[in-house]
């Protein structure tokens, strides 16, 4: 026979396509088994226990560091030494399992550490467990940004499968070299072999292009899915435009539209903005109503410091229920980091915070709680936080941002979840952008979202960190006006560091000046904004005034 | 879920068992189950037993019924390799005699390809339980593995044709020499032992390249990074045979080795067991007439001896 006749022979030839089959099978063993010792390996090195930790890690030296072909031989020839006889099989995909293990740990790791972190606060503020956030937050979106090193891994599995042929077992590689050895068609045999492993290596990538496509968030219709399907095979061909990885144009001016056709609705008569000149007035009565209501946040003698870089140095702050107070003070005076201990996202060394008359992070006996009891607590107290980089939830829809978490915490249904959702996305302007992705609204509409999200449990606390910091200034107002109505609707106790000190004289009762990280002044908000007493508020007035 | 599939198979030592391949169906969905997926499974018996194999089974009765594991290194034809007209069988005179002897002493026996570096290897884990491989029975190996001799050994230096280097042996000839050999192989250190006499001579000493199975040593030949490949004159006589424009065996050599069958070196029993049915294969002309089939000399046959580690 020619070789071309050779090698389309050796091609069909059943006793290679049957080795195919064992090729797949070790590859399985090896991908299932290396993905559920590398969860595990991944959870440990995450966790906040050191000791699993260092275990984790010195699996990983030890199989990411040592040949395959020597694991394989271990598997075999060495465990029937203690006792654990394996089949050839079981010896080369256990040996595959093993030395993918670590592989796959690190991709699972780097996913997972890849998630934005701001995503996680934000689940922490809503009161989701450490589990809860891993899968609705983290797994989601990690998930689909390591398909591609996964199907990488896949391909690289498949072919380090040929290293079972040392411990006989019958796959592509061995019969390939038997077949060689008995025939002396050396080079028919192999290309026959070679060109099987390439279809095999092209079906994972096929799986992989399809699956990237389920997982696309901005799925399009099925039919522009297969045009798209059939452009990725043939990369020379693929437009740009294909994968939308940025926002695309249309989406652009979409957005661009939406400013301006996405008014808030006409506002309640309570929240409609007084006369001026009744002003003062108003706020002496509800000053003095203020005054009876119970305290809701209770900060004494806050101490916190970075390594040596004291933060905090005994902060006393106290706010009762519905008062609205506004944190002034400059860049790194400490309240982010005060807004961030009260509903306990971070820890302290000195002091005690009680929200709603309770202690969050410790038990009544002082014990500290887990991070699963501390999501609980804020759930029951309820402290809502909205972050200045919104931190919405990314692979979720507006709708699905606000009542995700309703369902997960509050344990509401959909129908009511839903509902509520629906309901918050009016009260903001935004129920026509229901089913947009967060990467398709501007920084203004996501922050208005991001506020109904933190609202809809119906919280006692609302602690807002410089809400509009991170906007174009021109979507600075949308946000400030439903933060305003807020404060006049829902009657809870808000605050709000911020920088806009026309915004704080209107809405904040107290305004509390921060610097160096101790309360130096507080008082009624026009007093403090008018007539600062203590030179630094004066000096930072001035500044802000000027600017 | 690795430790389940793993416990799955565990029981399966043979390739190509019945739970594999519904395992592989049901798992994969794979049509796999076409044909050939049985590999090694034992040939029907060529001859008729000595009478003796009767009263030696009931001598030996634990054997009876087993099915027994030959590890093989399936690359030497003439010996062992696959069957090219059914990949799904071993073939050769080696796979003839384990046969022979199993039919004897009432065992079956199926196969496990390695490489030849790891036949001890894999009986010593007891992976397998007997090595019927053309492996010469040396008294390092007999370290790893009690043997039982059953051919003199020949060996054939394999050359390019007309020997371009003029290589007459394991002699002074093959210094400055590249020859191939497989890991673990007696020529290895008999040709390495040449360094001082070449040194001495003036001339550099012989090269090796290591490799796993004969036809990667053939190939070297064949791509000419290596001139000479030193083995059994029978697998040499195999290569000649296969290209006989490119190959020649240059001269035959006498080692002081002979072929042996590996058995564990605990097992006592087995292995006069194995001793025994190989002596009456032998009286019975079976040995000689397989010989005979396979084209091996008649001059090689040896009556069975047993090397052991001293």
């Amino acid at each position: 026979m020619r070789p071309m006749d050779l090698f389309l022979h050796y091609l069909r030839m059943p006793y290679l396509i049957d080795g195919v089959g064992y090729t797949l099978l070790i590859t399985l063993l090896g991908l299932l088994g290396g993905l559920a010792m590398g969860v595990v390996l991944a959870a440990m090195q995450l966790s906040r226990f050191r000791t699993l930790a260092i275990v984790a890690r010195t699996y990983s030296i030890i199989f990411r560091g040592t040949p395959l072909i020597l694991q394989m031989v271990f598997c075999y020839n060495a465990l029937p030494m203690i006792g654990i006889k394996l089949s050839a099989i079981a010896a080369a995909g256990l040996a595959l399992a093993l030395n993918e293990a670590p592989f796959i740990a690190e991709i699972l790791r780097s996913n997972v550490i890849g998630v934005d972190r701001g995503q996680v606060s934000a689940g922490q503020a809503l009161g989701m467990t450490p589990a809860a956030i891993m899968r609705r937050v983290i797994a989601p979106q990690a998930i689909r940004s390591m398909v591609p090193a996964l199907g990488n891994e896949a391909v690289s599995a498949l072919k380090n499968s040929s290293l079972a042929s040392v411990v006989a077992v019958q796959e592509l590689t061995l019969r390939s070299t038997q077949l060689a050895s008995a025939t002396f068609d050396f080079f028919s045999v192999f290309f026959a072999s070679g060109l099987i492993y390439l279809i095999l290596t092209g079906a994972i990538a096929a799986i992989q292009i399809v699956v990237e496509m389920l997982l696309d968030l901005d799925r399009p219709p099925p039919k522009q899915q297969l045009a798209r399907f059939l452009r990725a095979l043939m990369p020379g061909r693929a437009q740009p435009a294909a994968v939308a990885v940025a926002t695309p144009p249309d989406v652009a001016a979409e957005i661009l539209a939406d400013i301006v056709a996405d008014p808030l609705p006409p506002a309640s008569a309570k929240a409609a903005r007084p006369p001026q000149a009744s002003a003062p007035l108003d706020r002496a009565a509800r000053a003095r109503r203020l005054a009876g209501n119970n305290v809701a946040v209770d900060v004494q003698g806050l101490r916190k410091s970075y390594g040596t870089q004291p933060v905090l140095q005994g902060v006393d702050l106290s706010v009762r229920a519905g008062e609205v107070v506004a944190l002034l003070g400059p860049s790194g005076s400490g309240k982010s980091t005060l807004l961030r201990c009260i509903n306990r996202l971070e820890g302290w060394q000195d002091g005690a915070i009680r929200v709603g008359g309770r202690r969050l992070g410790s038990d009544e006996a002082g014990r500290p709680l887990s991070p699963r009891g501390i999501a609980q607590m804020r759930a029951s107290v309820g402290v809502g936080m909205v972050f200045q980089q919104f931190n919405l939830f990314g692979h979720l829809t507006a709708r699905e941002n606000i009542a995700g978490p309703l369902r997960w915490v509050q344990g509401l249904s959909r129908l009511e979840a839903d509902r509520r959702a629906q309901e918050l996305l009016e009260r903001v302007g935004l129920a026509h952008r229901a089913d947009a992705l967060p990467r398709h609204l501007s920084g203004g509409q996501q922050q208005r979202v991001a506020i109904a999200r933190a609202v809809a449990p119906g919280p006692a606390v609302l602690l807002l960190d410089e809400p509009t910091s991170a906007l174009d200034p021109e979507l600075v107002g949308e946000v400030l006006e439903v933060i305003r109505r807020l404060a006049v609707e829902e009657g809870l106790a808000m605050i709000i560091s911020t920088h806009q000190l026309r915004f704080a004289g209107e809405v904040a009762d107290r305004i509390v000046f921060l610097a160096e990280g101790t309360v130096i002044e507080q008082g009624p908000a026009e007093q403090v904004l008018r007539a600062p007493s203590h030179p630094l508020t004066a000096r930072f007035l001035s500044t802000m005034n000027a600017e | 879920m690795a430790l389940n599939l793993i416990r799955h198979f565990g029981g399966g030592r043979e390739i190509g068992t019945a739970p594999l391949r519904s395992a592989l169906l049901g798992a994969l969905g794979l049509a796999v189950a076409a044909t050939g997926m049985v590999a090694g499974l034992p040939q029907p018996a060529k001859a008729a037993s000595p009478a003796a194999c009767a009263a030696l089974q009931a001598k030996y009765p634990s054997l009876k019924g087993k099915t027994l594991v030959n590890a093989i290194n399936p690359h030497t034809p003439g010996y062992e390799t696959i069957d090219p007209q059914d990949p799904s069988k071993y073939i050769g005179f080696d796979i003839d005699l384990g046969e022979a002897i199993g039919d004897c002493l009432g065992f079956k026996i199926t196969y496990t390809p390695v490489t030849f570096a790891s036949l001890l290897t894999t009986l010593q884990a007891g992976q397998a339980d007997i090595v019927i491989s053309d492996i010469y029975a040396t008294k390092d190996r007999a370290k790893a593995a009690d043997f039982i001799t059953y051919l003199k050994v020949f060996d054939g230096v394999l050359v390019a044709k007309g020997n371009p280097k003029g290589i007459t042996g394991i002699d002074l000839s093959l210094c400055g020499t590249v020859a191939a050999e497989n890991t673990g192989y007696v020529e290895v250190p008999l040709i390495q032992a040449l360094e001082g006499e070449c040194k001495k001579a003036g001339k550099p000493a012989p090269e090796i390249l290591l490799f796993d199975n004969n036809a990667n040593c053939i190939q070297a030949i064949l791509a000419g990074r290596a001139d000479t490949y030193i083995n059994d004159v029978n697998t040499v006589d195999g290569a000649v045979k296969a290209y006989p424009d490119k190959l020649a065996k240059a001269t035959a050599v006498t080692l002081p080795y002979s072929v042996g069958i590996a058995v564990p070196r605990n097992k006592v029993e087995f292995r006069d067991a194995v001793m025994a049915a190989l002596t009456e294969i032998q009286k019975a002309g079976l040995q000689a007439e397989l010989m005979k089939k396979w084209n091996l000399p008649a001059e090689q046959l040896e009556a069975p001896t047993l090397v052991l580690a001293d």
